[in-house]
């Protein structure tokens, strides 16, 4: 079985709800990414989603761009994030998602890029500028024992949309609660919890809320319709601002884990 | 498939964006098929940017090189180049559709001039991205677009120019679309801009076609025109594609081809995804967009339209190109030659024109698009005199 469907089944067993990072692949090194994720796993993250860095992130907000940016100065690539992950995956099986751009995948290959994530163990794909009207050509790899699973986005706009992407969709539906790009104030957008009502009734699988996530109480509101929450510009930055010092970086994802099912 | 010219095209782009872009095509077809909106569009197309500009014979470049020499010239259109053509096609549209705002993205600052001046002829809040590089490189523009009550917005993200720029107004687009409408300069981005930027600036070849027939009463044996992203080529190319007519497009070599630092999408370029479309686009080992380099700021970019990769597949069109030098001393020619001070961009087409024309016979006929005019372009033109008199 999947690590994500694996691990979501487990929380819903426990009623727990899922708690969700993003982190930039080669922050502050390779070795440093590796460690940050090893924390993550004694600290009770469920799910991490590593960003493979690309030149021009047009869905992330200025904080994850800069991340983007000074990864890739630092030389990170796809091939050296594969291999830090076939080494981590040595003692770790904590579920990883890759989110990534589609040239990144369309360059390295589509069947090659699939048969790496199934050898080295990466368990999901977020690829935002590949929306569901262009998955076909991935798609065709991602049927094969061990493949990844394609996230699928929604956003507050998507409406009539929204039955098309869920009817097929695996692992968890990734809910987008602003409108725009990633790091951006948690002033949700107007119809929001609306609109998460109506992504939950719809979907046979998980409902997880990201962009402008602080802090557990941020999803206070709607805390009783989604299943869990992601954090990404916020975890960047606060990384960031204690020199990725893996003590707060523990605390912080304990806390929000522990907070986030505290009723 | 639709959407896609061959496999190049489709739409790239946030799930946020699907509807926007949907709601967009829907629009621009209704628009397309009310005559109103097409009497509006032809009506600014005359009365404001000062259409139908001429197809003037190069008198003494034709005595010079050959075959006969027509210049579309785009460069007398108000603002001074093609860009006006498609700015009012798509600003009269985004007012169809209710919206109050433009964004824009630019790089030489053409297009944002162009976006400025449509938006302040139809009372349109006017946003314009541009990288703080060519903020630096293209002063006179930027103080242009202010003049026009613009607000020009300098991105300093990634390499700080035009594609950084794009991201950004992709960026803004995605959180503003309800009320805002992003007007793109190129024929480039997702579908359905490759189309609606050709449809908008087909009516170069539409003109030039019935004006050659006019004049010479047979259609021209070779048409071209320069490629960045492709909006004054596909435009020129436009009514000639399905006639017996050799196609040529002309892309910046920057310092040669050889020497990386060029603007050659379909030259060295692999497909790949930018902007929100499928196209050739330059990319380096690790499938990272890299930096285009040309002299000329309109033609430095790293992808190029869809339908031009489509056409250089099917090989109905050839792409070629020229470097800076060659760009430069065209430029001069034409300066010296016609009394005509062209765009360094329009200057590539010219270059290779040139080297055209010696292969062609006095009987034969080109048309070669002038897109813009060269006044923006002095300080670049004199800085590069200067560098080459201290070699």
């Amino acid at each position: 079985m999947n690590r994500i469907e694996e691990k979501l089944a487990k929380l819903k067993e426990k009623k727990e709800k899922a708690f969700i990072t993003y982190m930039t692949a080669g922050l502050p090194d390779m070795e440093g990414t590796k460690e940050i994720i090893r924390i993550q796993e004694q600290a009770g993250t469920d799910i991490i989603e590593l960003g493979i860095p690309f030149s021009d992130p047009a869905a992330d907000g200025p904080i994850i761009q800069q991340a983007s940016f000074e990864s890739i100065q630092k030389g990170t690539n796809l091939t050296k994030v594969f291999n830090m992950l076939e080494d981590l995956r040595k003692d770790c099986e904590i579920p990883i998602v890759f989110m990534m751009y589609y040239n990144t995948v369309f360059h390295y290959g589509l069947e090659r890029f699939v048969e790496k994530c199934i050898q080295i163990g990466v368990d999901g794909l977020i690829i935002p500028d590949l929306p569901y009207e262009a998955q076909g050509d991935l798609a065709k790899f991602l049927d094969k024992k061990g493949a990844p699973i394609l996230i699928q986005l929604v956003a507050p706009v998507s409406k009539k949309r929204i039955p098309m992407i869920l009817k097929n969709a695996r692992g968890f539906v990734y809910c987008v609660s602003s409108m725009g790009v990633t790091g951006q104030d948690a002033t949700f957008h107007k119809d929001v919890v609306e609109y998460l009502h109506t992504v939950k009734e719809i979907s046979n699988i998980p409902v997880m809320m990201g962009f402008g996530i602080r802090t557990a109480k941020d999803v206070d509101g709607v805390r009783d319709t989604i299943d869990g929450a992601i954090v990404g510009s916020h975890f960047i930055k606060l990384m960031k601002e204690s020199d990725y010092n893996l003590e707060e970086i523990k605390n912080y994802c304990s806390n929000f884990k522990k907070e986030l099912n505290q009723y | 498939m639709d959407k896609y010219y061959g496999e190049f095209g489709g739409q790239y782009v946030s799930e946020s964006l699907m509807n926007t872009l949907e709601d967009l095509d829907n629009a621009y077809e209704e628009a397309m098929k009310d005559e109103e909106f097409q009497k509006e569009f032809n009506y600014y197309m005359k009365e404001y940017v000062g259409r139908e500009n001429p197809l003037y014979l190069a008198e003494r470049l034709t005595e010079k090189y050959g075959p006969k020499i027509y210049l579309k010239r785009e460069d007398l259109n108000h603002t001074g180049a093609h860009k006006i053509n498609n700015v009012i096609g798509q600003i009269l549209l985004a007012k169809r559709m209710g919206k109050k705002k433009v964004i824009a993205e630019t790089g030489a600052g053409q297009h944002g001039v162009a976006t400025a001046t449509g938006a302040a002829l139809f009372d349109m809040e006017c946003t314009v991205f541009m990288g703080a590089e060519d903020i630096v490189r293209q002063e006179l523009n930027v103080l242009r677009m202010e003049m026009l009550g613009a607000k020009v917005i300098s991105v300093t993200s990634g390499s700080n120019t035009l594609k950084d720029a794009t991201n950004e107004a992709i960026r803004t687009w995605a959180k503003e679309a309800e009320d805002t409408a992003y007007i793109i300069g190129s024929a480039v981005g997702p579908y359905p801009y490759p189309k609606m930027v050709k449809e908008f600036q087909s009516i170069i070849s539409k003109e030039a076609k019935k004006q050659i027939l006019e004049k010479e009463n047979r259609l021209p044996d070779v048409v071209m025109a320069c490629v960045g992203g492709g909006s004054n080529s596909i435009g020129m190319f436009a009514e000639f594609i399905d006639e017996d007519v050799e196609l040529i497009g002309v892309e910046a070599a920057g310092f040669g081809i050889e020497t990386g630092k060029h603007a050659s999408a379909m030259a060295l370029g692999k497909p790949g995804t930018l902007h929100g479309m499928r196209s050739y686009l330059l990319q380096d080992e690790d499938g990272n967009v890299q930096l285009a380099h040309s002299i000329s700021a309109g033609l430095d970019y790293p992808g190029v339209g869809p339908e031009h990769a489509y056409l250089k597949d099917t090989k109905r069109v050839e792409y070629v190109s020229i470097t800076d030098d060659e760009a430069m001393e065209a430029l001069l020619e034409l300066c010296r030659l016609e009394g005509i001070i062209p765009a360094i961009e329009s200057s590539h087409a010219l270059a290779y024109a040139f080297k055209k024309a010696k292969t062609m016979n006095k009987d034969e006929i080109m048309i070669v698009c002038l897109s813009g005019r060269g006044d923006k372009d002095c300080h670049t033109i004199a800085e590069y005199l200067k560098g080459r008199k201290e070699q």
